[in-house]
């Protein structure tokens, strides 16, 4: 047998793969054209998902930052209040509506009006503010502000609500039916 | 075993893609991307490249008749499956991958069908037709019956069926002997009387 002729049809022609080539080329592929139905969808590039994933990262990163900016502007009067920590003032406290039961009123009584019970509040105990140079900002935001706080809320949640779509696309996943409570026809 | 390990390396694709003397690489990379950018008429052009290719693994496997239907699905799924081919130049292995799912998924849903054995094909081992000498190769190994479909019913010579299917020229090569070795003791034995 000629290997170089099984091979790649050179060299000296083999009786034997010549016959079986003429035997079997009978039932060679025929061209037909293909019929692409016009209902096929090409998705697109891959590219979308390492986009979507890129945005997905950029925006959970804005998110991050806008909460951390919020926090600290919400959390100015607790470190305020630590720094002034005191002990409750006995007289705030509301003396119970006096009742038939003298000693249980009487308990009560002594035990709100005691203000021996904690003399002292330990200082170990007490959470500070130890940076005293932190300025702590004003933590009532003006209307304008709110307003402002207001729309990169929304703005946020539409890109979030368009990137699960994205992603949703990109994963072939089923779109979710984002109209809801509709009476059904019929 | 480098009989097990040939099958292994054309079933599971383990094998490095090469693609030896051939001038459709740039072409097949050219058309993927321009079906992918929105050319859909540009597959037409993949399909009359590679429908050779598709017709060849599907005849290795199933009956002649359902040939031609598979080849146009499996074109029709591969456009609509394209944006998953990672690299346009492995379009060649992958639609090879697909016809090979494609053909086992034909025999799990056919199992009822009463298939034609060796001793009913083999009527007339003088004068043998070309369906009698494909039932034989159907019975090799598959990695001989699909190289040695490529080379005899498609034409195709060693290297373009190594380009093509995406594996090294050495495993075409001894695919291609050692599943013509079988053929011919198959023949010879039925032609014995």
């Amino acid at each position: 047998m000629n290997d170089n002729y099984l091979w790649d049809r050179t060299g000296k022609p083999d009786t034997e793969v010549q016959e079986l080539e003429e035997l079997l080329g009978t039932l060679r592929y025929q061209p037909r054209p293909l019929a692409i139905p016009a209902t096929i969808k090409v998705r697109p590039n891959r590219m979308v998902l390492p986009l979507a994933i890129a945005a997905a990262i950029a925006l959970t990163m804005l998110a991050a930052a806008l909460w951390i900016h919020f926090a600290k502007s919400q959390a100015g009067p607790a470190l305020q209040a630590n720094g002034q920590a005191q002990p409750i003032a006995p007289s705030k406290i509301e003396t119970p509506v006096p009742s038939r039961d003298n000693q249980t009123v009487g308990t009560v009584a002594k035990q709100a009006t005691n203000p021996t019970r904690h003399p002292k509040t330990n200082p170990v105990l007490i959470a500070t503010n130890k940076h005293s140079n932190v300025q702590i900002r004003q933590t009532a935001l003006t209307p304008q502000e709110l307003a402002e706080k207001e729309q990169v809320l929304v703005a946020l949640r539409l890109l979030s609500a368009k990137l699960n779509l994205v992603q949703r696309k990109s994963q072939g996943l089923p779109q979710v039916n984002t109209i809801r409570n509709q009476h059904k026809m019929g | 075993m480098i009989e097990a390990e040939a099958t292994a390396e054309m079933l599971l694709m383990t094998g490095a893609f090469r693609s030896p003397q051939t001038i459709d690489e740039p072409i097949e990379q050219t058309l993927v991307r321009a079906v992918l950018d929105g050319e859909h008429d540009r597959f037409g052009r993949l399909y009359e490249m590679y429908a050779p290719l598709v017709h060849g693994v599907l005849l290795a496997r199933v009956p002649r008749d359902e040939v031609d239907d598979l080849v146009q699905d499996i074109f029709l799924h591969a456009l609509r499956k394209l944006h998953t081919l990672r690299s346009p130049t492995a379009f060649g292995p992958w639609i090879a991958m697909i016809a090979r799912n494609r053909a086992m998924d034909f025999h799990r849903a056919s199992r009822d069908t009463v298939e034609v054995d060796e001793h009913t094909a083999i009527a007339k081992p003088l004068n043998r037709t070309a369906k009698e000498v494909l039932d034989l190769i159907r019975q090799l190994p598959d990695a001989y019956r699909e190289t040695l479909v490529l080379r005899f019913v498609e034409g195709m010579t060693g290297p373009e069926i190594a380009s093509r299917v995406g594996l090294t020229p050495a495993s075409v090569r001894v695919n291609l002997h050692r599943g013509m070795k079988l053929l011919r003791a198959k023949i010879g034995a039925v032609a014995r009387p």
